[in-house]
């Protein structure tokens, strides 16, 4: 009986000229899509290699210059000798601290064009290194892209009202529905039909033509990790979906007429879809407003200057606490310039530390509130979702700038004691290098999966009671 | 009688359901936008005031200290918030907010507050352009799909037009009402808009932001003129009021949710901007270059010992530190200049495609133009960091023609405050309108050539087309 329901449907959509329209749209709009987000992922990709390439060529050259000046006695300016410890960590040595591309990339855009994935790590202030960005019109990042993020977010739930807003209302119209139910069938069943056809179709054009698009565009799905997330992906796809089929069937069986149903899902969409996000953009940013960077600024000049007035005593403090690095006797390097610039540098840090934590505190507030008020839009889920699956949201830039943090300290540890110990570096190669280490797969699926639930359940609850009312749904108008 | 057919058109649209629970729910948001932007626009204002006067109080009241030392330290320049970002924040979130001026480099700006927000930010701000520009037409929609549509499935348009009436003083008149009551809904929000403005600005702003505020409700009025106009002319024509909803949707979608991110996609295929890192080699390996400012020095000595007419440059009478200085900062302003002028330039190009695209779509248009007059568009950005940059090569000349004409070895001479007063405060001033108006012109182009074809698709053929 499924079967041939199934069968009938196909036959009628299938003579519909909008359907065919409507799904060329759709599959267009997935390539150009999908296209975008390659092209980014390789944007991206030459930047990361670019950076490589920049900082290998500078180390070959500034190991060819050790290894000169070491061969001759000629003097060189302190601020030209890549052998100076303060001048290597601040200037020659630098190394990048990048988040590699993940290899389903191209599937959201996400964060990853406005939160940098490459820093050039060296000793100066964490502030000042973090906060480097990449190059981009800010005219596109506002206006945003159009990657399949944004075909699946916004247009995928649109075609799936569009083809199911009068599944039952037109046969009722059309006075074919009580024709159908005279045969022996339950209207329950004709409805799940109804749907199930519909939902292969679309979730199929989905899937099919991104992996397509995918294939063509030479992204290896194979790839460590991509089968997992193209299955976390497929999983987030088939939710959101559900989502929305579950809230057709729910207004169709109020059994009102076809435009009402009409014009009750559009603004559905437009409330859930493009209203919800900004509106809670708006309220998370009043009540826990991140004051402009600018205080930020002043906080951080304000306490260099008077870690600078106060140098050498701090210096001395320096000292008691890091007694392991007086070895040549403080007096001596009581004078040193550099000496006297890590204990400067170390104190505005110390001081700025509570200052740049309030901006972090109020946008962990931020998120909270997001991470709470989310459940309530299903776009800002299924973004969410998509970023993940991708690597290009925020959890995973976190997680990448924690250990930008820790290779920053690691940086600091390896040049500081050369500062005092005013040793020379011999060998840059020794310099320590920034390894990026990825999310496990289980962290991501976790949030993902919560992500999903969210759009089940909803999808659930609406389906069961959208089928208890078709119970008593009018089947002639 | 145009006018008899906007009042019977106001009056039926009052007494509809839909239009009171669409009002209410535009009216309310595009309040709700403004006081947000209001409250956020003052907090930034003072924040950015209070932070530009603490950056002059440090300066005047540096240590006595080698006048390079002094450019060293340097200001900071931030970026003051322009009133009418109370309606259009435009690219204000995603551009920094300030930049250090020192010696030797144009540095970038920092800070973007995108970075401080949520991802849920990437979904958009609900400011009042946004409602002006994506909600407002929606509204415009939904208020006039069925305007002929419905009255030719009502079989009261065959009635009117066998009364005589010429079909395009009806669409006129249609137009009218559905504008009418437009502004029962537009004229609270824009006469609270202008009160926030008097609030927020002080006397200077107030002439400036006024006139920019007229003409930033001129050209909205432009858009929805064009809206309406398009809508008639989609109703008069589709087979069934359905037929013309479904059009019309379409083209809302298109038009305020897709063209802007296709259209600066392909922008940017067209002008590619490279990566930071490769702009940042590119433009080390220039200021590096070798033998280059060997050669550049060699020159200047030997312009100078020829001017003051002595055979070697410790006879000269200035200090030649502060000519090589000087010398760096003007190699350094030569290869910045190229290089952010290359950079900036793509991204002009880049709108420019924008603009334009604006021919296919009206909202390209109308959101360039109100980011101009709101001021926060990419070039008046531009505007502020060339305004920004001058004033840190200002300083530079100041502190190094000072090391100039005190000859002593550059270590062992100190300035003080007298020399910091000699470097003027930082005052912007925002360009003038007109500079604005001629940065829009493709999009003010854009939109008056949809008024005219909009408006002649609206009367032309509508009497056939009619029944």
């Amino acid at each position: 009986m499924f079967a041939r329901l199934l069968q009938h449907e196909w036959r009628v959509l299938r003579a519909d000229a909008t359907v065919w329209v409507v799904g060329a749209l759709f599959a267009a709009g997935i390539g150009y899509g999908v296209l975008n987000g390659v092209r980014w992922a390789g944007f991206e990709r030459a930047a990361l290699r670019n950076a490589a390439a920049e900082e290998s060529e500078r180390y070959e050259k500034m190991q060819e210059q050790i290894a000169g000046l070491q061969q001759t006695a000629r003097p060189v300016a302190a601020f030209g000798d890549p052998r100076n410890p303060t001048m290597f960590g601040s200037r020659f040595g630098p190394r990048y601290a990048m988040l590699p591309v993940g290899p389903l990339a191209p599937l959201a855009i996400g964060q990853s064009d406005l939160l940098p994935s490459y820093f050039k790590v060296s000793t100066d202030a964490r502030e000042t290194i973090v906060a480097a960005s990449e190059i981009e019109n800010p005219h596109r990042l506002l206006v945003g892209r159009f990657d399949l993020a944004f075909v699946l977010v916004f247009l995928y739930p649109l075609l799936i009202l569009a083809v199911t807003y009068n599944m039952l209302s037109a046969e009722k119209e059309q006075g074919t529905l009580a024709l159908a139910l005279s045969q022996p069938v339950a209207l329950g069943t004709l409805a799940a039909g109804k749907v199930a056809l519909r939902a292969l179709l679309l979730v199929g054009i989905v899937v099919s033509f991104s992996v397509l698009a995918l294939l063509v565009a030479g992204v290896s799905i194979t790839a460590p990790g991509a089968l997992a997330r193209l299955a976390l992906w497929l999983t987030a796809v088939a939710a959101y979906g559900a989502l929305w089929f579950a809230l057709a069937v729910l207004v169709a069986s109020f059994g009102r007429p076809s435009a009402t149903n009409a014009t009750i899902l559009a603004t559905l969409w437009l409330v859930l879809v493009v209203m919800l996000p900004s509106l809670f953009n708006l309220v998370a940013t009043t009540l826990y407003p991140v004051p402009s960077r600018v205080e930020m600024i002043q906080a951080v000049r304000v306490a260099s200057d008077e870690a600078t007035g106060a140098g050498s005593t701090l210096l001395a403090r320096y000292y008691e606490d890091h007694p392991e690095l007086a070895s040549g006797g403080a007096e001596q390097a009581m004078n040193d310039f550099n000496a006297i610039r890590v204990a400067v540098d170390d104190d505005v840090a110390k001081r700025a530390r509570p200052v740049v934590d309030r901006y972090e505190q109020q946008l962990a507030r931020q998120q909270q509130m997001i991470d709470r008020l989310r459940f309530f839009s299903p776009a800002v889920l299924m973004q969410d979702a998509l970023n993940d699956v991708a690597g290009t949201g925020t959890p995973r830039h976190r997680h990448f700038l924690e250990q930008v943090d820790r290779f920053h300290a690691q940086w600091r540890g390896f040049v500081v004691p050369l500062i005092f110990q005013k040793a020379r570096i011999a060998d840059a190669a020794a310099a320590p290098r920034f390894a990026y280490e990825d999310e496990a797969t289980v962290a991501v699926a976790r949030r993902v999966v919560i992500g999903a639930l969210g759009l089940t359940v909803p999808a659930v609850l609406m389906t069961g009671i959208g089928v208890r009312r078709l119970r008593r749904y009018p089947v002639v108008a | 009688m145009v006018k008899r057919i906007a009042r019977k058109e106001l009056i039926e649209m009052l007494r509809d359901g839909r239009f009171r629970v669409l009002s209410v729910a535009v009216l309310a948001v595009s309040l709700l936008s403004l006081a947000v932007g209001w409250k956020h626009y003052a907090d930034v204002a003072r924040q950015h005031a209070a932070a530009q006067a603490a950056t002059r109080d440090q300066w005047l009241h540096q240590t006595k200290k080698n006048p390079h030392s002094a450019a060293h330290y340097g200001v900071y320049a931030f970026k003051p918030k322009s009133p009418l970002a109370i309606v259009d924040t435009g690219v204000d979130p995603y551009v920094g907010v300030a930049v250090w001026l020192e010696a030797h480099k144009q540095n970038e700006f920092k800070y973007r507050p995108a970075q401080d927000r949520t991802a849920v930010g990437r979904f958009g701000d609900m400011t009042a352009a946004e409602t002006l520009q994506v909600l407002v037409p929606l509204f415009i929609v939904l208020m006039t799909f069925s305007a002929f549509a419905g009255e030719r499935e009502q079989g009261t348009l065959r009635q009117l037009l066998s009364l005589g009436v010429p079909p395009r003083r009806l669409a006129l008149g249609k137009a009218a009402g559905i504008g009418a009551a437009l502004g029962l809904v537009l004229v609270p929000s824009a006469v609270l808009g202008v009160a926030a403005l008097m609030l927020t600005s002080d006397g200077g702003f107030l002439s400036g932001s006024l006139a920019r505020g007229a003409l930033l409700v001129a050209f909205y009025l432009l858009y929805f003129a064009i809206t309406i106009a398009v809508c008639l002319g989609v109703s008069a024509r589709a087979r069934s009021s359905r037929l013309a909803l479904v059009v019309l949707l379409a083209f809302w979608f298109a038009n305020s949710l897709v063209a802007s991110r296709v259209v600066a996609d392909v922008a940017s295929w067209l002008h590619p901007t490279p990566s930071a890192v490769e702009f940042q080699t590119a433009m080390d390996a220039e200021l590096n270059k070798p033998g280059e400012m060997e050669r550049r020095l060699e020159q200047r000595k030997a312009e100078l010992m020829r001017q003051y007419k002595v055979d070697s440059v410790d006879a000269l009478p200035i200090a030649f530190s502060g000519v090589s200085l000087q010398e760096g900062e003007n190699h350094g302003d030569e290869v910045f200049d190229a290089h952010y002028g290359r950079l900036f330039d793509t991204f002009d190009r880049q709108n420019t495609v924008y603009q334009i695209a604006g021919l296919a779509a009206p909202m390209l248009a109308i959101r360039s133009v109100s980011m101009g007059l709101a001021g926060t568009d990419f070039q008046q950005h531009r505007h502020f960091i060339t305004a920004a940059e001058e004033y840190r090569r200002l300083i530079q000349r100041t502190m190094n023609g000072d090391i100039m004409a005190h000859p002593t070895t550059r270590t062992s001479y100190l300035a003080g405050r007298e020399l910091w007063e000699k470097v003027p405060e930082f005052e912007y001033e925002a360009p003038a309108t007109s500079w604005v108006l001629g940065n829009m012109r493709w999009s003010i182009g854009v939109l008056f050539a949809w008024l005219l074809v909009a408006a002649a698709w609206m009367s032309r053929p509508l009497a056939t087309a009619m029944l």
